[in-house]
């Protein structure tokens, strides 16, 4: 025993999926069954050329909201499983979901690579620059369609955005502004507790260490478990960036500042995020925070709609400034503005949110074995930002100088000890996937 | 001066309800209209109540509704109007009175028109006092011995039964309309059991009328419960009820010392299916119970309070915010307790909440009444 899961997973190292025909459903297996996995779980078993066969969680409290989605939306009933393994392990089993906390979302795929599933992992896709890139490199080894949950890209009007802006008509953008701004309250600080009943503590915690279980700890504000709660939602925002400037590669630098300001609850993460790259001439900026209650996200009744936001108060708003002209897009299918440099508006686009179009794109990728929207190369280039912003403020908010070639930070050794994470056996990502 | 009084009466029997309904058995319902000197008309209604388990610990909770229009629209008759001994919590059963003193309500132009329906739900009494909160808001839990609020309540009542599906449909068909709450899954005949007819009138699948109502949104719920002059409980009411008090004769009395005050279920600690009892509808055919079961099904189980069902069959909505929501004040999540015939045994116990956006409609949802102060919150 190598005392790694990835070589523990080597016991079935060759993909063993069997291809589906055109009219045969494609099989599924559900990996964490939080908000977000039981929204999948739902969406892809409504879908008449899906069964999702498994629905997997460490804590079985969380099984019958999910399972009772599933049922509803097919006929089949799903297995419901605490260790994941057991998905990867059916050779019926085409795809895997991995909805997991951050900690999660490499090894989960990586080994569901192994298995010879197909993934749709969750956004933010890695806990750290390392393991981004051997999500990529078993992707690639095994042939595997490993599709990013950043929707965004799938959405009608962000395409025509890029368009937009490719064409010229705002000029040279020197300037990209990206907004991040949410309300999230102190968390409650509790003792340390017994594992409740019906809950693998470890295999939760899986490749991060297994602290005291703690129900206040907010995993998502803790760096062991989490890329953070700001990144892991401003992740679309920068995604978008990105897409509409042609998936623009790597910053040379990043400047973060910023702190645990204002929910000084022990947080690890900070509730301040403020960010530069640079990209030779292009500068991003971001300005995020979790304590701004009169920014908001795009109301539900505008996303699907042929309305805008306020703009001056959505909190998912990026702005990119031309030498000619302005544009707002919005997440969410908050659609986009352009303005001229008289500040006349010029072209409006309504916008709508690009979820099914992106389920859509998996689907068919993984009939076709094309690369898909949100392949897992584009969501380690954006994910990336958010490890280099949280990089600079750990090693006390310095501009650090990037390396694209080696993925690694120039001008800060201590920065690179955060390129990858401490791996808790048997759960370890292997240099070699 | 004589005065000119002009004296006449209106009487209407109506039908004895289905006792399976879990509204409670209510007869002879008569109302007369009587003309007053000065304050215009009152209403006298009288009913019998004969239900033997009513008592002050197990009281009814009895609200009126009319009809000017022959039945076609419906109002609450507000229990400030009320007077005597058959209306809100009646602690006996027998012949009852109520006087409803409504000046212009009650001015009817055509008594012929006029119907009268009086409805009574089971409820369990639950005295003022400290308790044993073990949740944490938001959905946290503590299963340590470290965290003991200990928080107060005063008096509340809860129903000692899940909303059922007949009780519901009684909701529908006098609401009326298609916003009324109904949704085509609710025709399922193992998941709820209600059909819409091509007149917009609604039925309860034979059989099915003692099942607990599924497939209602918080709103639906809320919405029956404020037809009802009701709400939903918190989760504070909700876990006190499941648990008791620290005393189960309140705070006030102190004679009845709760000998479990931090039970995990209503009846001790023992997980739901253990030694080869079943002690609630969660997820095992074991318990008898494929999908749902009929209300009351495992009344020897009850809380310390008779409250039943309250772990297993449906898990249901409560009045508070996912507080910890990541999205708060803007997704408007809503805590659901007490497990379902789908969970595991260790989420159906007294600590164990889950979140759900309110329009959500699930076939493991459901509700149960409260009454009680209007707004309730735990000093910890």
């Amino acid at each position: 025993m190598m005392g790694t899961v990835g070589a523990a997973a080597s016991l079935t190292v060759l993909p063993r999926s069997k291809a589906r025909g055109a009219g045969e459903k494609i099989i599924m297996g559900v990996m964490g069954l939080g908000g977000r996995g039981t929204y999948l779980a739902e969406k892809f078993a409504e879908r008449p050329d899906v069964e999702v066969a498994y629905l997997s969680d460490p804590n079985t409290r969380r099984f019958a909201r999910a399972r009772e989605a599933v049922e509803e939306a097919q006929d089949a009933r799903p297995k419901m499983v605490q260790d994941f393994r057991k998905i990867l392990d059916d050779d019926n089993v085409d795809v895997l979901i991995n909805a997991t906390p951050d900690h999660w979302h490499g090894l989960g795929t990586i080994m569901a690579c192994q298995a010879g599933k197909d993934v749709y992992v969750e956004k933010p896709m890695a806990h750290n620059i390392y393991e981004g890139r051997k999500m990529i490199e078993a992707a690639r080894k095994y042939k595997r369609i490993v599709q990013v949950g950043m929707q965004s890209r799938s959405a009608a009007y962000s395409g025509k955005a890029k368009e937009y802006i490719q064409s010229g008509k705002l000029g040279d953008i020197y300037i990209i502004h990206v907004f991040n701004m949410m309300q999230h309250p102190m968390r409650n600080r509790v003792p340390d507790q017994p594992v409740p009943e019906g809950f693998d503590y470890d295999m939760w915690c899986g490749p991060a260490p297994k602290l005291p279980y703690n129900p206040g700890r907010q995993w998502l504000s803790q760096w062991e478990y989490s890329v953070g709660p700001i990144p892991g939602d401003l992740v679309h925002q920068l995604d978008m960036s990105r897409f509409l400037m042609n998936d623009i590669p790597y910053p040379k630098t990043v400047s973060h500042a910023g702190g645990v300001n204002a929910l000084k609850d022990g947080r690890e993460i900070p509730d301040t995020q403020m960010v530069t790259f640079e990209y030779g001439p292009l500068t991003l900026m971001t300005e995020s925070a979790l304590w701004t209650p009169y920014m908001k996200k795009i109301p539900g009744n505008i996303r699907d709609s042929d309305r805008f936001p306020d703009w001056q108060f959505c909190s998912t708003r990026v702005e990119i400034l031309g030498t000619e002209g302005f544009m707002y897009y919005g997440r969410h299918g908050g659609g986009w503005q352009a303005y001229d440099a008289n500040g006349e508006l010029v072209r409006s686009e309504y916008g709508r949110q690009g979820d099914k179009e992106h389920q859509d794109n998996f689907i068919d990728c993984i009939r076709t074995r094309k690369r898909p929207n949100a392949d897992v190369e584009i969501g380690h280039k954006s994910v990336l930002l958010c490890h280099m912003a949280n990089i600079s403020y750990r090693v006390g908010n310095l501009r650090l100088e990037f390396d694209p070639q080696t993925e690694t930070f120039t001008n800060c050794d201590e920065a690179n000890k955060y390129i990858k994470r401490e791996y808790r056996e048997p759960w370890i990502v292997p240099d070699n996937v | 001066m004589l005065r000119k009084i002009l004296l006449f009466f209106v009487i209407v029997v109506l039908c004895c309800r289905c006792s399976y309904s879990q509204w409670l058995d209510i007869s002879n319902v008569k109302f007369r209209q009587e003309p007053t000197e000065l304050a215009g008309p009152k209403i006298i209604i009288e009913y019998d109540i004969n239900d033997p388990n009513i008592s002050p610990e197990s009281p009814a909770y009895v609200f009126v509704r009319y009809s000017k229009d022959s039945g076609k629209s419906w109002q609450f008759v507000p229990m400030d109007s009320l007077r005597g001994n058959g209306f809100d919590i009646v602690e006996k059963s027998g012949h009852k009175q109520i006087v409803w003193w409504g000046t212009s309500q009650t001015s009817f132009v055509d008594a012929n028109q006029v119907e009268i329906r009086v409805r009574g739900i089971a409820m369990a009494r639950i005295p003022a006092g400290k308790f044993v909160m073990k949740s944490l808001p938001g959905a946290g839990r503590d299963e340590s011995k470290e965290i003991s609020p200990d928080p107060d309540l005063p008096l509340y009542f809860m129903a000692k039964n899940e909303t059922t599906i007949s009780m519901y449909t009684d909701y529908l068909n006098e609401h009326g309309g298609e916003a009324a709450g109904w949704n085509e899954r609710m025709t399922s005949e193992n998941r709820c059991g209600i059909v819409r007819n091509d007149n917009g009138t609604y039925n309860v699948v034979p059989g099915r009328e003692n099942y607990p109502v599924t497939y209602v949104s918080w709103y639906d719920a809320v919405n029956f419960l404020q037809w009802c002059g009701l709400r939903l409980p918190t989760e504070a009411e909700w876990e006190k009820a499941l648990r008791g008090g620290l005393y189960l004769d309140g705070d006030a009395e102190k004679k009845k010392p709760n000998q479990m005050t931090e039970r995990r279920y209503p009846w001790g600690d023992e997980s739901p299916g253990v030694d080869g009892v079943f002690r609630c509808n969660f997820d095992s055919e074991e318990d008898g119970f494929a999908y749902l079961a009929p209300v009351g099904s495992f009344a020897k189980f009850a809380s310390p309070y008779g409250i039943n069902d309250l772990v297993g069959n449906v898990a249901e909505w409560t009045l508070d915010w996912y507080t910890t929501s990541y999205h708060a004040g803007l997704d408007g999540f809503r805590m659901v307790r007490g497990g379902s015939w789908m969970a595991v045994p260790a989420a159906c116990d007294a600590i164990t909440g889950a979140t759900q956006l309110p329009l959500k409609e699930s076939s493991i949802m459901g509700f149960r009444a409260v009454k009680g102060p209007k707004h309730i919150t735990t000093e910890t």
